[in-house]
């Protein structure tokens, strides 16, 4: 078997867990969308890129920095609360309340933008009037959950998985879910772009997915 | 004008320090360095915080340890004079002697010549100025008692023999209980009324200048007074001593003692002479002409174990300064005996 | 004839660190023209996150120098049991990475915290996260300033009649005067800058608790210009501090070096 050179692969935070379980031999590195492709726009260094959403990718490939994106997975948005729930958060509509310590994404980040898009389907934009802090990224805003520090946040429901013990979910009617679609390209200034390639191949078949179904990520289709 | 009484002692690195004396007119603490001379001032000023015993001024007392007082140093009307003055850099000459702040500020500067100096720094004075900016400054407090560190040990040479007439005089019309240190023994005769010497944390003996002369109480004082100190052991004799010195020749002396002794005799009493004169009532110590020193109008010369002052012309007569042989006599009488410490 | 090429070896190290400390200032200048910038300071985020960052870092600057100077004082003068572990203590938060700082202080101020406060998400957790990663600065060359006054000094105002708080003002803040305010200059450029604990434990909240420091994070992938011209405010700060940090020491060494010796 020939060794090929480990990738540079940028993706989204919500991939952090399972990725690496998919391909150990990578370099990764995981962090809001919005803020890696920021980082492609500068001219960083990166093979692969693998973003929360199929928008921003597709900005990419209408600026030329990548090829041309491939869905490879879904997801779902949920609301999340500390174990202890000290806001007996038991619905969205809960969130309405005075004084509840919400914590999102920040616009521009994929799952910042979704929170907003799910709020707005159930009617309950001012809901963001409550919000205390505004994170980089997914885990951001799971970490302070996690932590007792925020009442609720929105996350994705693979990252309520991670810390299962420490938080509690509250659904969301699917009727009001945004479509969570995560893309994956090849960065067009990769000096392995056969191996990115193969990557992003591999990410699209049988064992992949079969990892990213077990993390509780929903079918391509 | 009341005296400062201390009796306290001191825990120090080395030793326990033991101070009992009154002070009434100028006294002096002479001893090396190490013996704990700042430490007293100190403790006086109150500035040092492991004294056991009491300090007072007459009624008013400062330390009592068994009374549980202890005021603070601002609280005791000491003025005190640092061995490297520790004068406020920050501030001006006026700024300093002000700081204070009892007035009469005006008239100090007059009259310690430094009235010109008011709006310089201390960085920018020399060693004597700066001196006269600090005792200023620890008068113009309006102090009971005047303490001194090494008043004179950070002058030059030539600037120190004039400010000690200058600080004699000063004490004299400031007629406070002053308490001064310092490792110079002319310094402090030159100063003070009495003198302590100070060795290893005790007193060895207090008294006037003269006094410690005649009558030095054992071997350190006298050294350190500036006599000759030789070894020998004693023998009652007569009515004289005689003393077998280590060296080999035989003395005689009119004191007392038994033993092994130390033989003390000061360099003015020793006469020098290129012949041996055979007089049955000197001692003789024959010796070799070492060092040859000019110390304002006299000389002085080592023969052999022996120091010796004499007049400039006396020198020149015997031309010492060829060196070869020549003879130290002294009297009986001049002949101290001493405990070796 | 062999010292002529390490004196070049030397002269082209400075020249590299030089050419590499200025190089990201200058780049950032010019990356968008002064125009433009000048423009993009009217932008609402900039001016809130210039409003949070100021406020909150003068108030945890007043609480460093409120509570450093005396801390600083007591151990650079008192020897007692402990006082090098108290000072590895306070010099702690230098060498911690902001993060951990940021755990930290939630581990302790947070809801379920030792101290369960309602601090986390607020402006004074900004200012709390600030003064702790600036205090170290402070108080390090607060002791430093303190320890270098001639002990003698000092007590000779005991003696003439100045009691230990007029001592402090009187002689020891004088001259300390140079080294607090070296201290506190770098103190506050550390405030200013601070990211990683301020976005642990206070959040991020344009108008609240969003610094700008962490408006330029969150606007690099937004609007990259606006972002520039943050960081170039940044800059512009940060540099006038450092000048006034050269006035200061230099303006009160010099006076009083060598006023002690005779």
């Amino acid at each position: 078997m020939i060794k090929t050179a480990a990738l540079t692969v940028l993706a989204a935070a919500s991939l952090t867990n399972a990725f690496p379980k998919i391909d150990a031999h990578e370099h990764y590195s995981f962090a809001g969308s919005n803020a890696l492709a920021a980082q492609i726009r500068q001219g960083a260094p990166a093979d692969v890129f693998a973003s929360a959403n199929t928008s921003i990718p597709q900005q990419l490939y209408a600026a030329g920095l990548v090829e041309k994106p491939v869905v490879f997975t879904r997801n779902a948005l949920i609301l999340v609360v500390p174990r202890s729930n000290p806001a007996n958060i038991h619905s969205v509509y809960d969130l309405q309340r005075q004084g509840v310590k919400l914590v999102v994404a920040a616009p521009g980040v994929p799952v910042g933008d979704y929170t907003r898009v799910v709020l707005h389907n159930l009617g309950l934009d001012d809901v963001l009037s409550n919000v205390v802090s505004n994170e980089t990224d997914v885990r951001g805003v799971l970490a302070k959950v996690a932590l007792g520090e925020a009442d609720a946040g929105f996350v994705y429901t693979t990252d309520a998985r991670t810390v299962r013990g420490r938080v509690a979910t509250v659904g969301i009617r699917r009727s009001a879910e945004p479509i969570v679609r995560y893309a994956v390209a090849v960065v067009k200034s990769s000096a392995h772009k056969p191996a990115a390639r193969a990557y992003v191949r591999r990410l699209l078949g049988k064992p992949a997915q079969k990892v990213l179904r077990a993390a509780g990520f929903l079918p391509r289709k | 004008m009341a005296a400062l009484g201390v009796d306290f002692t001191l825990p120090l690195r080395d030793f326990e320090l033991t101070l009992a004396l009154d002070v009434e007119r100028t006294v002096a603490l002479v001893g090396p360095s190490g013996a704990g001379k700042t430490s007293i001032l100190r403790v006086i000023s109150g500035l040092a915080d492991r004294a056991r015993g009491r300090v007072a001024l007459g009624d008013e007392v400062w330390l009592d340890t068994r009374l549980r007082i202890a005021r603070r140093p601002e609280e005791r009307r000491v003025g005190l004079v640092f061995q490297e003055y520790a004068l406020f850099p920050h501030l001006s000459v006026r700024g300093n002697v002000a700081y204070a702040g009892r007035g009469r500020v005006q008239e100090l500067l007059e009259r310690f010549r430094i009235a010109h100096l008011a709006d310089a720094r201390p960085a920018d004075l020399s060693g004597g100025e700066r001196q006269r900016v600090a005792l200023a400054r620890a008068l113009a407090r309006d102090p009971a008692v005047l303490l001194l560190d090494e008043p004179l040990a950070a002058l030059d040479a030539h600037t120190k023999s004039q400010v000690r007439g200058e600080l004699h005089e000063l004490l004299r019309e400031l007629a406070l209980p002053t308490l001064l240190v310092t490792h110079d023994y002319e310094d402090a005769a030159a100063l003070a009324n009495e003198v302590g010497v100070l060795v290893d944390g005790t007193l060895r003996q207090l008294a006037s200048p003269a006094e410690l002369v005649a009558r030095p109480r054992d071997a350190f004082v006298a050294s350190f007074t500036g006599a000759n100190l030789l070894h020998g052991s004693a023998l009652r004799s007569g009515d004289m001593t005689e003393v077998r010195l280590s060296t080999g020749e035989r003395l005689f002396s009119t004191d007392d003692a038994e033993g092994e002794v130390g033989v003390v005799v000061y360099p003015w009493d020793v006469s020098v002479a290129r012949e041996h004169a055979d007089d049955s009532a000197l001692n003789v110590v024959r010796g070799e002409i070492g060092s040859v020193v000019e110390v304002a109008n006299r000389v002085r010369v080592r023969i052999g174990p022996v120091t010796a002052e004499v007049t400039s012309s006396s020198a020149g007569r015997l031309e010492l300064g060829r060196g070869g042989v020549a003879y130290a006599t002294f009297k009986a009488t001049g002949t101290r005996l001493v405990p070796l410490t | 004839m062999r010292r002529l090429p390490a004196a070049a070896l030397v002269f082209l190290a400075s020249f590299c660190a030089l050419g590499f400390l200025a190089l990201p200032v200058v780049a950032i200048f010019s990356r968008v023209s002064p125009a433009r910038l000048v423009g993009q300071l009217g932008n609402p985020v900039v001016t809130d996150a210039l409003l949070v960052s100021i406020r909150t870092t003068l108030v945890a600057q007043a609480l460093v120098l409120a509570l450093g100077t005396p801390a600083a004082y007591v151990l650079a003068t008192r020897r007692f049991h402990g006082r090098s572990l108290l000072v590895t203590l306070v010099e702690l938060p230098l060498v911690l990475p902001p993060a951990v700082a940021g755990i930290g202080l939630l581990a302790a101020f947070g809801r379920v915290g030792l101290l369960e406060t309602r601090i986390p998400f607020t402006q004074t957790a900004v200012v709390l996260a600030v003064s702790f990663v600036a205090s170290p600065l402070y108080v390090r060359a607060a002791i430093a300033a303190f320890e270098g006054i001639d002990a003698n000094v000092v007590a000779a105002s005991r003696t003439l009649g100045a009691g230990p708080v007029r001592t402090f003002f009187r002689v020891v803040l004088p001259l300390a005067r140079g080294g607090l305010g070296a201290g506190a200059a770098l103190a506050f450029a550390r405030g200013l800058g601070e990211f990683g604990a301020t976005i642990m434990f206070a959040g991020s909240l344009r108008g609240v608790t969003q610094t700008l420091p962490l408006a330029v994070y969150a606007e690099f992938d937004v609007n990259f210009d606006v972002a520039l011209a943050v960081s170039a405010l940044l800059v512009v700060i940060s540099a006038a501090l450092l000048v006034t940090l050269k006035w200061l020491p230099s303006a009160s060494t010099s006076r009083f070096r060598f006023a002690t010796s005779s």
